[in-house]
């Protein structure tokens, strides 16, 4: 009986349009849609900044030298116009405009201070609201030091290795793959439990105010069938829905590595092969599945409670922010997870993501993890259960 | 046969619930310590005013409630001890009856006969039976959301017959529906009859009731004020029609 509920229902909520596009059509076109968005945009701005053309306005005496250095400086890092300016007033004026991107000013003792072999001041104006002109403003700046500095060295007669006595290099011994799960795994985890969510909240709603709405609750419940059967092939609907919605945003990402090609960076590419296994989507599967009957669980008594659909979607919708919150701890790179953390309901199952995704994840910690998910679905299935046996819950 | 004896109901009010009824009471009293019985191959009428308990007591008759106290026997099924069982031989309709617009007839007449166990041979015959009868194979495909009140009414129909119930339970089924779709319940109102099988039905259409009922109950806030059959009704009667007697009768209780 519970199956044949199931797959009436499904029938049902697969040819409502509101819950097929939430469940299938937008979770599959999210990914592409945000990684086309984001290499476009990134692609855009890396050549916008290296082909962009400064204009680096310069306050010094006429003597100074740095003009002509300025000049003289390669258009490898981009194309460049040094004007000379009278003024720092007109020259930050400028900067605020945009008709200016860099502004050096040296005061009339610079040549002095160099010839006098002491430390002389420069003040670099830039905007930094105007992304990438402080590092154009630091690359430049940088040449100008070293030439100044390997000058005096040689005026000096002193190596200049001699004024380097320690040379430090540091070597990264995470792997990619750790530096990938730790730093940016929180946003795969997210996005499933936002899916997730989302798949499960149209059908929840439909399945039991809108039975309720509609009048054919009463119908239902005169047929020689359980509540607690009625409830589970409803539920078991509700909870497809959720996992569906997660399974075609990871088609969405497959789709967009495999088909459109949106990541051309090799290295990127082997990595996210090597994360997207087969193992570790059973791992994620087998932690998103009792996190979805929670989210069930938690949808279905208000959706039985609630008289109208639209009452049902204006308790639902703002338990989004509360339940899909949490999930945004992934982000922080310093958040892990350890025995507290994996008792924490939907943070749990992100950290543990992440730490799947790193390859560095603790097999008594992930049981802790699961074992917490699946007791608050049983909970959660609890509650429902009775909130579905109250008769004045479910009769208009 | 559906034998109520004693039939008790009442329901725990919330603050809120207490707040629109105006009252300090923490309970109310649906249905107040009624018996009745109806026999097969009769058609039994229970009258009331809006919120006297009639929809109370046929949810309580159909098991989607379950009463306080007292008992209900289904086809000789004790329907409080055994509601599954006493379900399989009820048929319930009502006014207010909903349909899954998006299935086809066809889907949804399948998916009850399921939920009733019908078997597969049996659903085809009694399928292909209500359809000719009813005029549905031309429809029997289209979602039903697209389908007129009338056409939707038929379906509604032939889900609460697929299961051949022996007993029917009728709540105002006939509210907000036009004259030639309301014709076609009565219509099976009396088939249900002529079969032998056992009928309830509640009604505000005084007419309705005269064409069709053979035994009359009368109830109001909750409580039996007259059940005898139809004749016996009319010869008691001390007005000149029935709408009028069913006035004098509940109008007389509120005096006691």
């Amino acid at each position: 009986m519970i199956f044949t509920i199931f797959k009436k229902e499904l029938k049902d909520t697969l040819r409502d349009r509101r819950t097929f596009m939430t469940m299938i059509v937008i979770p599959v076109l999210i990914f592409p849609i945000v990684l086309n968005l984001f290499v476009g945009v990134s692609e855009g701005y890396n050549k916008e900044s290296a082909t962009k053309k400064i204009n680096i306005g310069v306050v010094a005496s006429p003597e100074n030298n740095v003009i002509d250095e300025l000049k003289n400086i390669p258009s490898i890092i981009g194309d460049k116009k040094v004007i000379r300016y009278k003024d720092t007033l007109s020259l930050i004026n400028d900067i605020r405009k945009d008709s200016l991107q860099v502004g050096i000013f040296m005061n009339e003792n610079f040549e002095m201070h160099l010839t006098e072999k002491t430390t002389a001041p420069v003040m670099v104006y830039y905007n930094a609201t105007e992304m990438g002109m402080k590092d154009r403003a630091e690359q430049y700046m940088t040449i100008i030091q070293e030439n100044a500095k390997r000058k005096r060295c040689q005026e000096l007669h002193i190596d200049e290795q001699k004024l380097t006595p320690i040379f430090s290099s540091y070597i990264n011994v995470a792997s990619d793959k750790e530096m990938i799960g730790k730093l940016a795994g929180g946003i795969l985890p997210y996005i499933f439990i936002a899916f997730g969510f989302i798949g499960c909240m149209y059908p929840a709603i439909d399945l039991f105010t809108g039975e309720k709405e509609r009048g054919t609750i009463e119908t239902l419940l005169t047929t020689p069938v359980q509540r607690w059967q009625i409830l589970f092939g409803k539920m078991g609907v509700v909870v497809l829905s959720g996992l569906l919605a997660a399974t075609c945003a990871l088609l969405g990402l497959f789709l967009s590595i495999e088909v459109f090609k949106l990541v051309e960076d090799k290295e990127l590419l082997a990595i996210i092969h090597s994360i997207l296994s087969p193992s570790f989507i059973f791992a994620l599967f087998t932690l998103l599945f009792p996190l979805t009957i929670f989210f069930a669980g938690v949808m279905i008594p208000i959706a039985i409670y609630a008289k109208t659909f639209k009452e049902a979607q204006s308790i639902i919708t703002p338990l989004n922010i509360v339940m899909v919150l949490p999930a945004m701890v992934g982000f922080f790179p310093g958040i892990k997870l350890d025995w507290i953390t994996a008792c924490i309901p939907v943070i749990n199952v992100v950290l543990s993501t992440k730490e799947l995704i790193s390859g560095t994840l603790d097999i008594g910690l992930l049981g802790v993890s699961f074992s917490v998910m699946v007791l608050l679905a049983i909970t959660a299935i609890f509650i429902s259960f009775k909130q579905f046996d109250k008769e004045t819950n479910i009769i208009q | 046969m559906i034998e109520v004896t004693n039939l008790y109901k009442e329901f725990i009010l919330s603050k809120q619930q207490q707040k629109e009824l105006n009252t300090t009471d923490k309970k109310s009293i649906a249905v107040n310590n009624i018996s009745f019985k109806c026999e097969p191959g009769k058609i039994f009428s229970l009258l009331g005013p809006n919120g006297a308990g009639k929809t109370t007591t046929l949810r309580m008759l159909s098991t989607i409630f379950k009463p306080t106290s007292g008992t209900i026997k289904i086809a000789g099924i004790d329907a409080i001890e055994y509601p599954q069982e006493a379900r399989k031989k009820i048929g319930f309709l009502t006014g207010s009856t909903g349909l899954y617009a998006r299935l086809t007839p066809n889907e949804l007449v399948e998916y009850f006969a399921k939920l009733y166990h019908v078997k597969h041979s049996d659903l085809n015959i009694r399928k292909d039976k209500l359809f000719t009868l009813l005029d549905m194979h031309d429809f029997q495909n289209k979602r039903i959301g697209k389908l007129s009140t009338g056409m939707k009414q038929k379906v509604s129909i032939c889900r609460t017959m697929i299961h051949d119930p022996q007993v029917i339970i009728f709540d105002e089924p006939t509210s907000g529906l036009d004259v030639i779709t309301a014709e076609n319940i009565i219509k099976l109102i009396k088939d249900c009859k002529s079969e032998g099988k056992t009928v309830i039905f509640s009604s505000h259409i005084m007419s309705e009731v005269d064409l069709l009922c053979d035994d009359i109950a009368i109830i109001h806030k909750g409580k039996l004020l007259y059940s005898d059959t139809m004749n016996e009704f009319k010869n008691q009667m001390i007005t000149e029609n029935l709408t009028t007697e069913f006035i004098h009768i509940v109008n007389s209780s509120k005096n006691n």
